[in-house]
């Protein structure tokens, strides 16, 4: 966020770039699923 | 062999029986026993609301799944619970005959989600009120189509006002009203009608991405960002107003009635409304052998049933004793009954309540999202297992300890959707383990938002459906 109030041009721009939004969304299932599968421990 | 009866098949009761049934289906007789015969994945109802998802893609019928793992399906609406020794059993009604079912048992576990209790504001609800609701299949489907009526008028050049938030200062869920006021902003947007609208967000939270939780805080950059930030940034872009601070205390045709933390009493005016009613337990009739009501020791005065929480602490002491939130979800009187989802009563809110001038408590319930009810589901399963196999319980999660990852739709399209993916650990914050003033892992917590989220939530549909139809390699799904 450039200030509290409103998302800059870059990262709206990232939020829809899709190569880099592939990479984030693997990136963001390995995330979620390694910390939620712990839990199957408890 | 063992008896054990689940009551409800939603996101809690439902894992509870798909555990069960494959732990101990062959050996001992699990029953479930639902006022509905079919699971609603009820996340997509968001999008049933604005027309964009079937009703029936959000549904299965239980029946099928529960012959497969070994889980036998009473199609009925539990009234009276009798948790007196040797004297256990449920008695319920059939839906259609309406003849009166009698399950005994030896474990029960009660998962029958919330209450929605429209009654508890004047005017509030799609039966008798004047707003609309998505927590049901039949209210979101009666929302879609108020909602796409909305539309033909506004294409006809009429500019209108949505509200969209909770309708009681006690209510909870504030997520899914976030998510169906973002996905109306952007189907309004696609269907160029966005400038005829005037979209409000009213809701009781403290501030705005509170969400029921105390917000959600993360660490980027060795910089802490807050979901108040985040927020206020999405509904600043969107065009989206906001008013938070505020409970809604009773709705006339046209008009919503509120206050604020200030004390202020003031009226919005709508032509179409969303609003999350306060949520209650079921009313359920807890009677004793000598036909004494047993409900004092089995429910809290909303009617959620007691499990091993500690209860009655002020807020201040509360958000310092993470040991206070329940880790195994039985009742201390009856330790065989256990209570899974929205059906447990918390030890008291996450968020700060406020009581105004006026003697009005604004305070959002704790939410029990489809996460933590699924794992509060398992942990129960896996504990009943375990009495009935080894006489011991070897399982537990806290909110304090659990973690939760929500996804929150913002325009379900796979080109140019959004949403915002949200982790947090712990759900209710432990500000004995993580020294910060937030009480969280903020090295864990995440808060992100892009077009990978849509798809997410997509596959987040179909993964869970297949995982809850408990298809092959379900348990690798986690909750
Ligand atoms: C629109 C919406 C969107 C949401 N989105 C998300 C999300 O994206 N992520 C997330 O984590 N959470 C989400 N949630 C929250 C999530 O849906 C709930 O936390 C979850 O459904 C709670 O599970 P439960 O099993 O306690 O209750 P429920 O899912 O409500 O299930 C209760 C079951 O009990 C049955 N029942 C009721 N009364 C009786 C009776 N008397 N006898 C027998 N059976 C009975 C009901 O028919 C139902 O099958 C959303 C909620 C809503 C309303």
């Amino acid at each position: 966020m450039q200030n509290e109030q409103e998302f800059s041009k870059a990262e709206k721009f990232w939020m829809n770039f899709k190569l880099y939004q592939l990479w984030r969304f693997i990136v963001l299932n390995v995330k979620i699923y390694t910390i939620a599968v712990q839990s199957k421990f408890h | 062999m063992a008896k054990v009866l689940v009551i409800g098949a939603g996101f809690a009761g439902h894992t509870t029986a798909l555990y069960l049934g494959n732990k101990l289906g062959r050996q001992h007789e699990i029953t479930v026993m639902s006022n509905r015969d079919v699971f609603g994945y009820v996340p997509s109802w968001v999008w049933v609301g604005v027309g964009h998802m079937k009703p029936e893609q959000t549904i299965f019928k239980l029946k099928p799944v529960y012959d497969r793992m070994h889980v036998k399906f009473v199609h009925a609406a539990a009234k009276e619970i009798h948790p007196d020794a040797s004297d256990q059993y449920v008695l319920g009604e059939e839906i259609g005959s309406g003849k009166e079912v009698r399950l005994d048992y030896d474990y029960l576990v009660i998962a029958p989600g919330p209450l929605l209790n429209f009654a508890g504001t004047p005017g509030l609800g799609p039966e008798t009120g004047f707003t609309h609701s998505i927590c049901s299949l039949p209210h979101a489907v009666k929302t879609r189509d108020a909602y796409l009526a909305l539309c033909e008028r506004m294409k006809k050049g009429e500019k209108v006002k949505i509200v969209i938030g909770t309708g009681h200062p006690g209510a909870t869920c504030q997520g899914a009203a976030f998510e169906y006021i973002v996905n109306v902003h952007k189907d309004l947007l696609k269907k160029g009608l966005r400038d005829k609208a005037d979209i409000l967000w009213l809701s009781n939270e403290p501030e705005l991405g509170d969400f029921g939780v105390n917000g959600v805080q993360i660490k980027r950059n060795g910089i802490v960002q807050k979901s108040s930030e985040f927020i206020k940034s999405v509904f600043n872009d969107h065009g989206i107003r906001y008013q938070v601070q505020t409970g809604v205390t009773k709705v006339e045709e046209g008009k919503i009635h509120w206050q604020n933390y200030e004390g202020e009493e003031g009226a919005t005016d709508f032509d179409f409304s969303m609003l999350i009613p306060q949520f209650k337990g079921q009313p359920f009739k807890y009677i004793g052998k000598d036909g004494s009501d047993v409900s004092s020791k089995m429910v809290n005065p909303a009617g959620f049933v007691l499990v091993d929480g500690k209860y009655g602490l002020p807020y201040p002491e509360l958000s310092q004793t993470p040991e206070a939130w329940p880790a195994q979800y039985n009742n201390p009187t009856y330790p065989n009954v256990f209570a899974a989802g929205i059906a447990f009563a918390p030890p008291g809110p996450i968020s700060k309540p406020f009581t105004n001038k006026n003697s009005l408590l604004i305070a959002p319930a704790p939410p029990r999202t489809g996460m933590v009810s699924g794992v509060i589901g398992r942990v129960v399963a896996m504990n009943i297992a375990d009495l009935i196999q080894t006489g011991k319980m070897n399982h537990s999660e806290r909110m304090t300890e659990m973690v939760a990852a929500c996804i929150a739709s913002m325009g379900d399209n796979l080109w140019d959707g959004n949403a915002v993916t949200i982790v947090m650990r712990p759900v209710v914050p432990d500000r004995k383990k993580y020294s910060n003033e937030f009480g969280r892992d903020l090295f864990i917590s995440h808060l992100e938002m892009g077009v990978s989220g849509a798809w997410m939530k997509f596959m987040l549909h179909y993964t869970f459906i297949w995982k809850f139809k408990g298809l092959f390699g379900w348990k690798l799904i986690p909750e």
